[in-house]
């Protein structure tokens, strides 16, 4: 192939791409949709639930403050300290519940890995950022909540390549 | 003219006083440079040609290995997988081989397939961040775009298997952490067929282009016998003639039951090597099409492992084909729950011993174009 041949080819090859749809996703408007509600772990098979792993949620009435999560962070990120709650609860007789550290967390998930009692999942929550170190410390009350996120922008792929819709 | 000052005291070699050339200039590349990724390559040059390069790495030593002499074999999985985040499932991959040896636990054979799954798209993301930047390397901005783009519908699918967009801690010892969603194959099936079509694309513009043939035909030329010599794996041996491939003289998981192929060109030159990476690319969207096939539609994928397992007395050495080369992990146990010592042998900084051999006598143009092609990680050389 001659030297002129090569380049017409290369341009192209590269102009047809102004006819293909934009493949970027036009993120604060669109979001992508994730599978599932998270990342989740079933210890009764000992095998998780596929699904991002976010922001954690925390169930009050389940956890009972056995340490199982602080104890797997332990030389993984040291994020999770365990803190002492204002409620009662009949399961958690030292009332101290997980309050985790967004600044140090990696996401592994292995504390959700560790917990036996079904208390700790993973969101499809991942906007954490914060002004403050003290933001991303997230308090077991705030880890309670259930995120509310829109997330509908899927992967679609047709005859005009991919794009997010 | 002041007289030169020699000191008396042997000093350290980078305080030593130099004879000075007129002719020869020492430049020093990098570390800051982005370009050269966290490493400076000391480059003696003669005009435009370089007489002599020497690459330092060690910038962004983590000390990977000594950290794992102090954590169990579990909570070793989500460090040991930072020296190459765009890679993280190879660069586990022979440390949870080598944990299942020690601790003696069998792989469910559905999360064998799943593991070639994953490891083969973590192949295409990491080779996808690779070209982006060796085409930016050499000023070729669309291959920049274009394979950081495509590079998206391979990162969609691993987080849809593992919740992770980059590092996944995905690998377990005993198989994987958690099973495909439902209606994976489908989705990976028409995700890695459209991202074949995409990259069949890259040959007119980038690899069949003219002026990238001009840049690296005959650059940097590795002989069949140096890369031999010099230990070099993977696609730098590869393109240098060698047909060695890990997935096919020492299969591991479920590599002996696919049909494996591996590519090979003879020329050695940096053209070479920055092609065969590329095909490998095409390669493994053949495997993983194969294993999506052949994959059992259900069953067990993973193996209760007790909470903080204990290896026995014994030392083991596991190896894989990375997407860079064969990356391997050698773990000494004294039947304690964390290893006595563990030593990953890593692609990045086997290949490097050949830079300064390449570099002798080329254009400092030409440098970006022959150091990028080694397929070179620096934060996985430093580990």
């Amino acid at each position: 192939m001659g030297t002129a041949t090569g380049i017409i080819k290369a341009l192209n090859s590269g102009i047809k791409h102004l006819a293909v749809k934009r493949f970027t996703l036009r993120y604060p408007e669109q979001k992508l949709k994730f599978v599932g509600d998270g990342y989740q772990f079933d210890p009764a098979s000992g095998v998780a639930i596929a699904g991002l792993k976010g922001r954690h949620m925390l169930f009050h009435d389940h956890c009972t403050g056995c340490q199982l999560c602080s104890i797997a962070c332990e030389g993984v990120a040291e994020a999770i300290a365990m803190v002492k709650v204002p409620d009662k609860w009949g399961q958690n007789a030292k009332s101290i519940m997980p309050q985790i550290d967004y600044g140090k967390c990696v996401f592994c998930g292995l504390c959700v890995d560790a917990c036996p009692f079904y208390a700790l999942y993973m969101s499809n929550d991942y906007e954490l950022s914060s002004f403050t170190k003290e933001g991303l410390i997230y308090t077991p009350a705030q880890l309670q909540v259930k995120p509310q996120v829109q997330q509908d922008s899927e992967l679609i792929i047709d005859k005009r390549g991919a794009r997010h819709g | 003219m002041a007289e030169q000052v020699i000191p008396t005291k042997k000093m350290p070699p980078g305080l030593q006083v130099e004879n000075i050339d007129d002719r020869i200039m020492t430049l020093n590349v990098g570390p800051q440079h982005p370009g050269s990724g966290h490493m400076r390559i000391i480059v003696k040059i003669d005009g435009d040609y370089i007489v002599d390069a020497d690459p330092d790495p060690g910038y962004v030593h983590r000390g990977e290995e000594k950290m794992a002499e102090s954590r169990n074999y579990i909570t070793n999985i989500p460090h040991l997988e930072r020296p190459v985040i765009h890679d993280s499932c190879n660069i586990l991959y022979p440390y949870v081989l080598g944990v299942e040896d020690l601790v003696g636990i069998e792989v469910p054979e559905r999360a064998k397939y799943v593991r070639v799954i994953a490891a083969e798209l973590n192949r295409c993301i990491y080779i996808q961040y690779w070209l982006a930047i060796y085409g930016i390397f050499l000023g070729h901005s669309t291959m920049f775009m274009w394979p950081a783009g495509d590079r998206e519908l391979l990162i969609d699918l691993m987080e849809k298997i593992t919740g992770a967009r980059v590092t996944h801690a995905y690998f377990i010892p005993g198989g994987v952490r958690n099973d495909v969603p439902a209606n994976f194959e489908d989705v990976c099936l028409r995700q890695v067929n459209y991202f074949e079509k995409r990259i069949k694309e890259y040959a007119d513009i980038f690899y069949d282009n003219p002026i990238l043939k001009a840049r690296t035909e005959d650059t940097g030329v590795l002989s069949r016998e140096d890369a031999i010599r010099l230990g070099t794996t993977g696609s730098v041996l590869r393109a240098s003639g060698v047909d060695y491939d890990l997935r096919i003289k020492e299969p591991y998981d479920v590599y002996d039951e696919l049909d494996v192929h591996t590519n090979v060109l003879k020329s050695g030159d940096s053209y070479a090597r920055s092609k065969i990476p590329w095909l490998d690319m095409l390669e493994s969207c053949n495997i993983i099409r194969q294993a999506l096939e052949k994959m059992p539609k259900s069953g067990s994928i993973r193996t209760k492992l007790k909470p903080n397992p204990k290896g026995r007395e014994d030392e083991v050495y596991r190896r894989v084909e990375s997407g860079r080369g064969s990356a391997g992990c050698h773990i000494i146990s004294r039947g304690k729950p964390e290893p006595y010592r563990l030593k990953l042998s890593v692609s990045s900084f086997r290949n490097l011993i050949a830079l300064p051999y390449l570099l002798k006598g080329e254009k400092l143009g030409n440098m970006p174009a022959v150091y990028w092609s080694l397929n070179y990680w620096p934060v996985e050389a430093d580990r």
